[in-house]
């Protein structure tokens, strides 16, 4: 009996490996068309898929699977996961996974938080995605706290608290799991909060490190902050890192500084706005490089920071590529952080253009000005030349696929006092818009190295979806309008669209299964345009969160 | 006969409206130019809204409605204001009794009332 009763619990634990997936798996997601294992699809956050089903012929015959209701009303911005024919998704207020054939729910967990946890919430009650690893479902809360889940039933195993939403802090970071380590990062830099990464034990949930964003007086870079402003000075982290698991390297953007008004912090203010190179194991910084030092616009940097193998002047050379919000197109030597180009991919008046040689940027008499308290027009605005929603880049050709903003904002500092856990920027924002007459966003194919674009597809109301290009010629994107949208790779003509009921601000993914090919992305909106454009055009569009799955029809 | 009251009914309330909305703006005007406590109640109403619930509820109260109330369209209803803005509603909109005190919800109350949409 004895006997028996251990050879069943060691069968029940292989399979619970076998079922359960691994570094390995994770570090090949980018080419598992099976699952989609990773934020990003892939550690290298391209958003691409070799899949073709799905082609510029069969796309007009996309059609769709199934939908499934979260039950819930916020901003919907979760990138789903896919493993072995199960969908994992999240909201602010559950995790749910879904069987990925028949939109039936396996399990759903609810996350409660406390009622205030929204007076801290800077742009939208978001989550945007869960990372698996080892047979759980790991992901952060509104309020703070890293949890790790039971994939099998969605059963609590560990929770950490990361922070204080008293201080400040918020949590809607999708976590990355590198070299073992689960890791992520803060929000709250609106909010007088001075951001960090952390490092956690999978297993256990055990704290492994935590490396500040803003380095204190006696760190490195702690003389570019002048007397106490490092400790209110931001550097939020709030969307996942990529991972490069040959140089066992973490790329982690870094977020604005605090507050908005940079009279307030002279110096450069390291790591703002800023891309960190990090170990895994022991979160120790390898290089970083600054986009824009003492900025005053709200160029925050957290945005994906893409990987990719480019040919450079004729040399193979690992790259680590950035639409970055201040308007500038990034390419950078990710072995040392070295800039590689620097072109602007939007209008852009704050910087006639970025020094190869020092990797600053030419600041116009925009940014003068406006350091000086004196009002400007600024292009790009404050939610930058392209906001968080994550681009995607083919390796095929080259191209990068980013929804981009083309409005400037009307800025001007004021004074600002610090109180604990309250708004803390230093901004008039009673008019911030500069929008103009044209089309507020485009979805654009980006030339990389040049910042040029290739095609553009207009939108009026502009796109915070994020993108998803496959070999199959085709790019995936959504409307704030609920339209899921298809469009040619090649030429930027739209192929398809599904109106899904609500606006889209997720995060396309595709996978294969039983031999065919499935796209699923969220809709339902609330992010940070629909709370702070005063776009009363969105008046029309409902909100609602649901999963959609569409396949073409056989 | 009844038809003709109401018409009648109608129309003198409608010359009351107007006429109290004229007053309303003549006085309004004038609390501008001799920086009238309404007048202060309203520009403190506005600090308070820019600092606590711009974030949620739109810069200068622009805001589509459908994520968030539309604080323009919110009815004349006073005590409802201030009990939501204290206790909070429905788990979306937080409380805030612990942080505003009562002048400061009034003030955001008069910033609120004189943007009301018509």
């Amino acid at each position: 009996m004895k006997r028996f009763a251990m050879a069943a619990s060691l069968v029940m634990l292989a399979s619970t490996y076998a079922n359960a997936q691994t570094s390995e798996q994770l570090v090949k997601g980018a080419t598992d068309t099976s699952n989609v294992l990773n934020y990003g699809m892939g550690y290298n956050l391209q958003r691409f898929s070799s899949l073709n089903q799905i082609n510029k012929d069969t796309v007009k015959n996309l059609v769709p699977v199934w939908n499934y209701s979260f039950n819930d009303d916020r901003s919907e911005e979760s990138q789903p996961l896919v493993y072995q024919g199960v969908i994992y998704v999240t909201s602010h207020n559950a995790t749910m996974a879904v069987d990925a054939k028949t939109g039936k729910q396996i399990w759903k967990s609810k996350v409660e938080y406390p009622a205030e946890t929204p007076r801290i919430v800077c742009c939208g009650i978001i989550n945007r995605g869960a990372a698996l690893y080892d047979g759980k479902v790991i992901r952060t809360t509104l309020d703070a706290n890293v949890i790790a889940l039971d994939a099998k039933d969605g059963k609590e195993l560990w929770r950490q608290k990361a922070a204080d939403i008293k201080e400040g802090y918020s949590m809607t970071v999708a976590p990355l799991v590198a070299d073992g380590v689960v890791i992520t990062g803060i929000s709250g830099a609106e909010f007088g909060t001075r951001g960090f990464i952390d490092g956690w034990d999978p297993a256990t949930g055990k704290h492994l490190w935590r490396t500040h964003s803003i380095p204190s007086p006696d760190e490195p870079g702690g003389d570019t902050w002048k007397g106490d402003t490092w400790k209110l000075g931001g550097g939020s982290t709030w969307i996942t890192g990529s991972y490069d698991p040959e140089l066992n390297t973490v790329y982690w953007g870094i977020g604005n500084p605090g507050p908005f008004n940079s009279a307030v912090r002279p110096g450069d203010n390291l790591y703002t706005c800023s891309v960190l190179a990090m170990d895994p194991k022991t979160g120790k910084i390898k290089w970083h490089y600054q986009f824009s030092p003492n900025n005053p616009f709200d160029y925050d940097s957290v945005a994906e920071m893409v990987l990719a193998d480019m040919n450079v002047e004729g040399k193979p050379t690992k790259v680590l590529m950035d639409a970055n919000r201040n308007g500038f197109f990034y390419v950078l030597d990710r072995t040392n952080g070295k800039l590689l180009a620097a072109n602007p991919y939007v209008k852009v008046n704050w910087a006639t253009g970025i020094d190869m040689k020092t990797g600053r940027p030419i600041e116009t008499d925009v940014s003068k000005d406006a350091r000086d308290g004196k009002k400007v027009t600024v292009y790009p605005s404050i939610l930058g030349g392209k906001n968080w929603e994550p681009m995607s880049f083919n390796p095929q050709t080259g191209i990068a696929y980013a929804n981009t903003l083309s409005f400037g904002g009307k800025y001007k500092s004021e004074p600002v006092t610090f109180k604990q856990g309250e708004w803390y920027l230093g901004m008039d924002l009673t008019d911030p818009w500069e929008f103009g007459d044209g089309a507020r966003g485009h979805l654009k194919a980006i030339d990389p190295m040049t910042g040029k674009a290739k095609w553009e597809a207009p939108a009026d109301i502009p796109r915070f979806s994020g993108v998803l290009s496959t070999a199959g010629g085709v790019v995936f994107t959504g409307a704030l309008t609920g339209e899921f949208e298809a469009f040619d790779a090649d030429t930027g003509k739209k192929l398809w669209q599904f109106q899904t009921g609500s606006g889209i601000e997720g995060q396309p993914v595709t996978w294969q299964q039983d031999g065919v090919q499935y796209v699923a992305v969220t809709s339902g909106y609330g992010g940070v345009y629909s709370l702070f454009s005063g776009d009363e055009r969105l008046a029309k569009v409902p909100p609602g969160g649901s999963l959609w799955v569409f396949a073409v029809k056989q | 006969m009844l038809k003709d009251i109401s018409l009648k009914t109608v129309a003198i309330l409608a010359t009351v409206a107007v006429l109290t909305v004229a007053l309303a703006a003549t006085v309004r005007a004038a609390d501008d130019a001799t920086g009238d406590p309404v007048q202060a109640q309203i520009d403190h109403g506005k600090a308070t809204y820019a600092s606590k619930c711009s974030h949620c509820h739109g810069p200068n109260l622009m805001n589509s409605g459908t994520i968030t109330p539309d604080l323009r369209a919110f009815p004349d209803d006073r005590t409802r204001f201030v009990t939501t803005v204290k206790n909070g509603k429905n788990n979306r909109m937080p409380p805030w009794g612990d942080i505003l005190n009562d002048d400061e919800i009034s003030n955001l109350w008069a910033f609120i009332s004189s943007r009301r949409k018509p």
